[in-house]
């Protein structure tokens, strides 16, 4: 087995537990918060009979292992139960709210990517220099304020005061495009119609720019902190004692060792930006996952909040995964540190 | 001078290819999510705007004043324990299938067999019968006035349309059409739904064939959004791409909303914002005590709190137990003060000694303007010295502390409406002894006298006796004072100037129960 297949092997297997860990743990705490989820779900009016007719149906008057059981054996099967707040499958609701949360985050993502890393590495090309100072304040202004707060921030500039972009929604009500891929992005491409995805994309620019604009200033950050440091080594002094050119030396020698910790904090927070949505897909009004985790949660539908908790689980663990291998690419001595246990 | 924003927004804009059908007019609202279109299972206020536009009733509350009319019903007949309704000749429902008395039962059968939202109230039912095609009796089991009233909560259901639509379920009638009615419309109403997801937005469309026509000017297309966030409505209303926000905005957005031109709709009469008292705890378990801080209760400031500007408020100030307009209200002008003297009086009388006193003043954390009244309460009683401490409680831990008494909280406060528009299903399951423990009764209350006026009201043959029986209730609720009465309630909405709505806006239109005033067939589209 190649070092490759072998991490991937070992972290895929851990994921597997953390997964079940994540599981148990939400199905306990789900539990033991306050508040009746049948009582919750039928709305002050309903009666103690309709109340304890839906707490059988839902096995709440079953001991917790047994309910426990009764999950398992419908998760085999792929059935995540009955979402008690939209009284629908929670796989279907799961289905159509994930890609939305998904689009954003990756947009968003990229933009993190492509705009972080540029500034940092430029920032620290030009350390102690005017653009150094300009783009160190921008990226601690962007860290220092929650997703939520530059969401409102930049739907009153560019939305209310600078009506340039729109203020809710993934795209004008007047489209009605096919959902496929259930990424308006790709499936307004799917039925051939630019001006759908224009549109698409003009929506998703403010909400996909306020929920990265944390995370491109610790990028940023980040990156202009490694190459500083990557550029005191003695390989670099060499380098340049060898008279190569500076960019050169950035771009061959100090680049791929920074990005090592860099890639790290990415990860986690491209990870967390699938939790931390929630309020940016509050405010434009998104129709995502994170707003619908809120949601149920605060109504207590457990089935719904097992479900939400697993798949952003999941996803968590995915991205993960994929930055350990870009990791393990970029670093050979974690790559070949993946040795057989004898 | 160029508007080079506009001209940047317009570029902008026009690059996305943004354009409306030609013609078409499009209304946008939003309530908090989810909104359920199944109409056995309506019971929130989105649920209620759905349920009276996709679907019909056999009777609706007659505009602008007491008593129904028929709607789906040409007449009926009847007293006691049974009614007989005739029904309209040539409904049909949106599906094109002809009403008959058949689906009346069927729409029955299913809210009693789901037994979800509002079933509750037609406990009293023992059966319905189809006496001919058109003709359907309902048996009670024991005389029941509000019957006719409680009409209104009963949608009429196509029962061809989701007898062909059953999806797996147990029994002859396996899922009774649930999974079908939470994603369709089958009913006879105004608007039919062209999509509908509960936690984003539902479209509804014009019906064409609606048995009362729909007027020219009603909206083409309603887009009903679910859980928009303050700021985010009111930018769009702003924007101009929004047209009603929903009454749950804070009053300071709804003010700004005026201040900047949007018009402001009103719906009143169902209900009320009550102190709830625990009766069975020291030291509101003397009447005294209550009625002591029942009068040091600075009502003109709590309605001054949720006043949105010199004319509109979004309550009016109480005159009792029940809502003025309601059967046994006392008149508009016999308002409720603050009377400090009064409050030292009943202090003097109560066995409990005021400095002995620590009242646990609880608001429910979802409600944050319910924070406020606790501050104004905390300090009105200072001014009696009266200590208390205020308790911040979620939702469903307060709905399940108030089942035990010992559990209840001194005071809870609580918006409290009347379903059906009738005082029996609001006061009853806040006052009859049968009904403690629930959110609506953290009172605990057991009078017999009480109970007595209760039974009357809901047994009464004629709207005269009925008045009388809850005028008598009115006076001995304020005798002994299980709650402070602190305002009528009024649903505020923002709006802007594209749609007229003449059930929120005039008095002589409004029906009198939450969520009808949004038939958007009677609303009118102004561009």
């Amino acid at each position: 087995m190649t070092p490759v297949l072998r991490l991937l092997a070992r972290r895929l297997g851990i994921s597997l537990i953390v997964l079940i860990g994540v599981s148990m743990l939400v199905f306990g705490i789900a539990r033991v918060i306050p508040g009746d989820p049948a009582r919750i779900a039928l709305g002050p009016n309903a009666s103690t009979e309709q109340i304890a007719k839906l707490r059988a149906s839902l096995h709440l008057d079953e001991s917790i292992f047994v309910q426990y059981g009764h999950f398992i054996k419908d998760l085999s099967r792929g059935d995540l139960g009955i979402s008690l707040y939209t009284n629908r499958p929670v796989t279907t609701d799961i289905a159509q709210f994930l890609p939305a949360t998904l689009e954003l985050v990756l947009v968003a993502g990229v933009l993190m990517i492509a705009i972080g890393l540029p500034l940092g590495i430029w920032s620290a090309r030009f350390r102690g220099r005017f653009a150094d100072h300009i783009i160190r304040l921008v990226s601690l202004l962007g860290v220092s304020a929650p997703s939520f707060v530059w969401a409102v921030i930049l739907m009153l500039l560019f939305a209310y005061y600078l009506p340039l972009f729109p203020i809710a929604g993934r795209i004008t009500d007047t489209y009605t495009i096919e959902s496929i891929t259930g990424f308006l992005l790709i499936d307004t491409l799917i039925a051939g119609n630019f001006q759908a995805f224009l549109n698409a994309a003009w929506h998703i620019v403010l909400p996909a720019f306020a929920l990265a604009l944390s995370g491109i200033g610790q990028a940023a950050r980040l990156t202009r902190a490694n190459m500083i440091e990557t550029w005191d080594k003695p390989y670099i002094e060499m380098a340049q004692a060898y008279g190569y050119a500076p960019a050169r030396i950035a771009n061959r020698f100090a680049f791929k060792p920074s990005m090592i910790p860099s890639l790290t904090i990415i990860g986690l927070d491209f990870a967390a930006m699938l939790g931390n949505a929630f309020l940016v897909e509050a405010v434009f009004a998104w129709p995502g996952l994170s707003r619908y985790g809120v949601a149920v949660i605060l109504r207590k539908d457990l089935n719904a909040i097992i479900g939400t908790v697993l798949i952003i689980s999941a996803a968590f663990l995915i991205v993960n995964l994929i930055i350990d291998l870009l990791i393990a690419f970029l670093n050979p001595r974690i790559r070949y540190s993946q040795r057989d246990v004898k | 001078m160029i508007n080079w924003k506009s001209l940047i927004a317009a570029a902008l804009f026009a690059s996305t290819g943004t354009t409306a059908a030609i013609g078409e007019t499009v209304l946008r609202l939003d309530e908090v999510a989810v909104g359920e279109l199944d109409p056995a299972k309506a019971s929130d206020y989105a649920d209620s705007i759905l349920m009276f536009n996709v679907y019909d009733t056999l009777v609706l509350p007659t505009q602008g004043g007491p008593g129904h009319i028929g709607h789906l019903a040409e007449s009926w007949s009847g007293e006691g324990n049974a009614y007989t309704f005739k029904l309209k000749e040539g409904v049909k429902f949106q599906s094109g299938n002809p009403l008959t008395a058949d689906d009346v039962v069927f729409s029955l059968d299913r809210m009693k067999a789901l037994g979800a939202g509002l079933s509750y109230l037609f406990g009293v039912v023992d059966s319905a019968e189809a006496v001919d095609a058109s003709t359907v009796k309902f048996n009670l089991s024991s005389p029941y006035a509000p019957f006719v009233a409680s009409l209104v909560r009963l949608p009429i259901v196509d029962k061809n349309a989701v007898m062909d639509n059953l999806a797996d379920g147990e029994g002859d009638m396996k899922d009774w059409g649930q999974e079908y009615l939470s994603a369709n419309g089958a009913g006879t109403g105004a608007y039919t739904v062209s999509s509908h997801n509960p936690q984003e937005e539902t479209v509804l469309a014009k019906n064409a064939d609606y048995f009362l026509g729909v007027g020219d000017a009603a909206p083409d297309t309603v887009r009903l959004r679910y859980g928009l966030e303050a700021a985010t409505v009111r930018t769009l209303i702003a924007q101009g791409e929004h047209d009603i926000a929903s009454q749950w905005l804070p009053p300071e957005v709804v003010q700004a909303l005026a201040k900047d031109g949007a018009q402001l709709f009103t719906e009143a009469g169902t209900g009320a914002f009550y102190f709830k008292m625990n009766t069975t705890k020291a030291p509101l378990d003397d009447a005294n005590c209550r009625l002591a801080l029942a009068s040091a209760f600075d009502y003109s400031t709590a309605v001054k709190m949720i006043a949105i500007n010199d004319e509109i408020s979004a309550g009016s100030p109480a005159t009792g137990a029940i809502p003025v307009g309601m059967y046994g209200s006392n008149d508009a002008s016999m308002v409720i003060k603050q009377d400090m003297a009064k409050a030292k009086e009943y202090l003097a009388a109560c066995k409990y000694p005021a400095a002995d006193m620590n009242i646990v003043v609880s608001w429910i954390a979802e409600v944050p303007l319910e924070e406020r009244f606790a501050l104004l309460m905390q300090s009105n009683f200072t001014e009696l010295g009266i200590k208390s401490e205020i308790k911040k409680m979620p939702w469903a831990l307060f709905a399940e502390q108030v089942a035990k008494p010992e559990n209840t909280p001194h005071i809870s406060q609580l918006f409290v409406n009347a379903v059906t528009g009738d005082p029996d299903t609001l006061l009853y399951g806040m006052y009859h002894s049968s009904t403690p423990g629930t959110w609506q009764s953290p009172e605990h209350l057991n009078d017999a006298q009480v109970d007595e006026h209760l039974e009357a009201g809901r047994t009464a043959a004629s709207p005269e006796e009925r008045a009388a029986a809850y005028g008598k209730l009115n006076a001995r609720l304020m005798e002994i004072a299980p709650t402070i009465y602190g305002f009528d309630r009024q649903s505020v909405f923002a709006a802007s100037n594209r749609v007229k709505a003449p059930a929120l806006t005039d008095a002589s239109q409004a029906f009198g129960l939450d969520g009808l005033g949004f038939s958007f067939r009677l609303m009118e589209m102004v561009e």
